[in-house]
């Protein structure tokens, strides 16, 4: 093919649900277009029920679309096919609690095929990698909420996919685990992986994403990069240390004559999370790499 | 671009169906099969003192075949239901028709894994029976040698025969119960809907006999077709011929099975064909 393919594409997608007996109609998605190109992060937003989850369940081809079109690579998204080169982590995700982690990611590799000398390689490497080694053989029933992100992410790794689709990744999940959770976000897209994110975050997702499309009642509001929506490329900020006020009148002053305004004099506060960030300590854990997992466990063998 | 197609894969399904069976292992079910089971066979033995002498024999492989059909069935519509909805409450479905998967992969896959949980209980039931037949029937030999005279009276090769169509045809009903699972919203539901079609399939052979070769062409069309559609569970129902001269014949027997395969094929697939359009 001569033009590059998208990574997702989706075209005149409307999805109603019939949600009383009557068949009265509820209409998630609305007309949406969008595009995204491959290798980009891509944040998806929009308030409590705007069809953010109902795109991403259609990309999966989880529901089907009434109308449009949807693809993923080129291919209609509700071939079995479509689904080889992406990987889904679900909004408040729950898996089978019977399971230890590890036994879970391994299942999940093999359903997708990965088998052999690599299974196990492949198992352990993207456990450590989301920073899950230490409680990879508890199960999954004795997760937190954070720790469920976690595995949720390793599964959804774990065949390598091209395609990697979070839904709330960070959602009931602490300051420290989320700003990793970016961290990896971030990593993938250095490997060149296509990243579709929601979250009600919008810091994180200012953060992280190239580019942001905003739903509201299932209709595309805004979409665009990061940059040309919230940039502001006719204003700019110096941060000095304290000016007397004697100092401020003659910059003032300096800045009128070479015709300058000073807008505002603000004092800049830290961010909470980054003051969380820099307090908040987790013993035994040096580089944060595991923070949040079983970060006080105690060995059994290590009696008093 | 073109992405290679992605073929039905048996390893997949076997990989789901364990997950099946490991499920019923990990969540206790089958402490309480090993101890439903345990607990019919040793109920048998409360009626030790009829001593009917060979007739006691008889009256254990009734009771242990009548309890298997009994708790075997609630327990298939149960388990079934239970495996099934577990993944779509738990939303654990999501994350697993979200992989390269087939849905005829999950739904035969959840079949397999609760044939299998099914097995071990009929396993678990028939052997503690033969061998609670077995004990009693040495001591009875011993008692009185001359109604043994031939060796042992009890068939025990028919007995197992008899065993196993008990469990393909537990498998037919796993295979209705599936089928109504695929498009039914809740676990109460589908249970209840289950032991309406089994006692469906039990009695319907009541049904042909009394309107069967009624005049009104009609109604005898609607009989036979009702016929057609659910299984007759009656024919699975060989027990009465065990230990009684004549035994299984190793045809009909196998006669049974292939209704039974016939029946889990084409309502499985139909199965398959409803969770097809299911939104998860
Ligand atoms: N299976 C369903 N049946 C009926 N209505 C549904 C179904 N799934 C979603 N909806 C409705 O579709 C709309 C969009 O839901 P969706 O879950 O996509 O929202 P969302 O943007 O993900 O919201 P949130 O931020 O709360 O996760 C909501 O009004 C919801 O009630
Ligand atoms: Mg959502």
């Amino acid at each position: 093919m001569s033009q590059p393919v998208s990574a997702i594409s989706i075209q005149g997608l409307t999805k109603d649900f019939s949600v009383t007996l009557r068949g009265v109609k509820l209409r998630a998605v609305d007309a949406l277009n969008l595009e995204v190109a491959e290798g980009q992060v891509y944040g998806l937003l929009g308030p409590n029920g705007s069809g953010k989850s109902t795109t991403i369940k259609i990309i999966l081809g989880l529901l089907d679309a009434t109308v449009g079109d949807v693809r993923v690579f080129g291919v209609p998204a509700h071939r079995v096919e479509a689904r080889r080169n992406v990987g889904y982590l679900p909004e408040a995700p729950y898996f089978y609690r019977y399971l230890s982690g590890r036994e879970l990611v391994k299942f999940y590799a093999r359903v997708c095929g990965v088998s052999g000398t690599t299974l196990k390689a492949r198992v352990d490497e993207v456990i450590d990698w989301v920073g899950l080694s230490g409680a990879a053989d508890r199960r999954v029933g004795t997760y937190s909420k954070g720790m469920l992100q976690r595995i949720g992410l390793a599964q959804a790794l774990v065949h390598d996919p091209k395609l990697i689709v979070l839904d709330e990744p960070t959602a009931g999940v602490d300051p420290v685990g989320s700003a990793e959770m970016c961290e990896l976000i971030r990593k993938l897209k250095q490997q060149g992986k296509t990243v579709l994110i929601t979250s009600h975050l919008l810091a994180q997702i200012e953060d992280v994403c190239d580019r942001v499309a905003i739903l509201d009642r299932g209709k595309l509001i805004v979409e665009g990069s990061v940059l040309e929506l919230v940039g502001q490329r006719d204003r700019q900020a110096l941060i000095v240390d304290p000016l007397s006020e004697v100092d401020l009148v003659a910059l003032r002053a300096w800045l009128e004559a070479r015709g300058h305004h000073l807008n505002a004099v603000e004092q800049p506060r830290a961010r909470l999370d980054q003051l969380f960030l820099s307090k908040v300590s987790r013993p035994g854990r040096p580089g944060g790499a595991s923070a949040g997992v079983g970060s006080n466990e105690v060995p059994l063998d290590a009696k008093p | 671009m073109s992405v290679a197609s992605v073929p039905f894969s048996f390893s997949r399904l076997s990989l789901i169906a364990g997950n099946t069976f490991l499920e019923a292992v990990r969540q206790k079910l089958f402490n309480f099969l090993l101890l439903l089971a345990v607990g019919l066979v040793a109920s048998a033995q409360f009626f030790r003192e009829f001593n009917f002498g060979s007739s006691e024999l008889k009256f254990i492989a009734d009771f242990g075949f009548g309890a298997l059909i009994f708790f075997g069935s609630a327990l298939t519509i149960a388990t079934t239901a239970q495996l099934f909805f577990s993944e779509i409450e738990n939303r654990t479905a999501l994350t697993l028709l979200a992989k390269p998967l087939w849905r005829a992969e999950f739904v035969f896959g959840k079949f397999l894994g609760v044939f299998a949980v099914i097995g071990v209980f009929c396993a678990l039931t028939i052997g503690l029976m033969m061998a609670l037949l077995w004990h009693r029937e040495g001591q009875l030999m011993e008692m009185r040698p001359e109604d043994f005279a031939n060796g042992r009276l009890i068939a025990y090769g028919d007995l197992l025969v008899v065993g196993v169509l008990q469990w393909l045809k537990f498998g037919v009903l796993t295979a209705i119960v599936l089928l109504i699972a695929s498009f039914s919203n809740t676990n109460l539901f589908t249970v209840v809907t289950g032991f309406f079609v089994l006692v469906i399939c039990h009695l319907q052979y009541l049904a042909r006999d009394a309107w069967g070769n009624v005049d009104n062409p009609l109604v005898g069309l609607v009989v036979r077709a009702l016929g057609f559609i659910f299984p007759n569970f009656q024919l699975f129902n060989l027990a009465d011929q065990v230990g009684q001269g004549a035994g299984v014949s190793p045809v009909v027997a196998l006669q049974v099975a292939g209704y039974a395969v016939a029946y889990i094929a084409v309502i499985g697939g139909l199965a398959v064909y409803s969770f097809r359009n299911r939104e998860i």
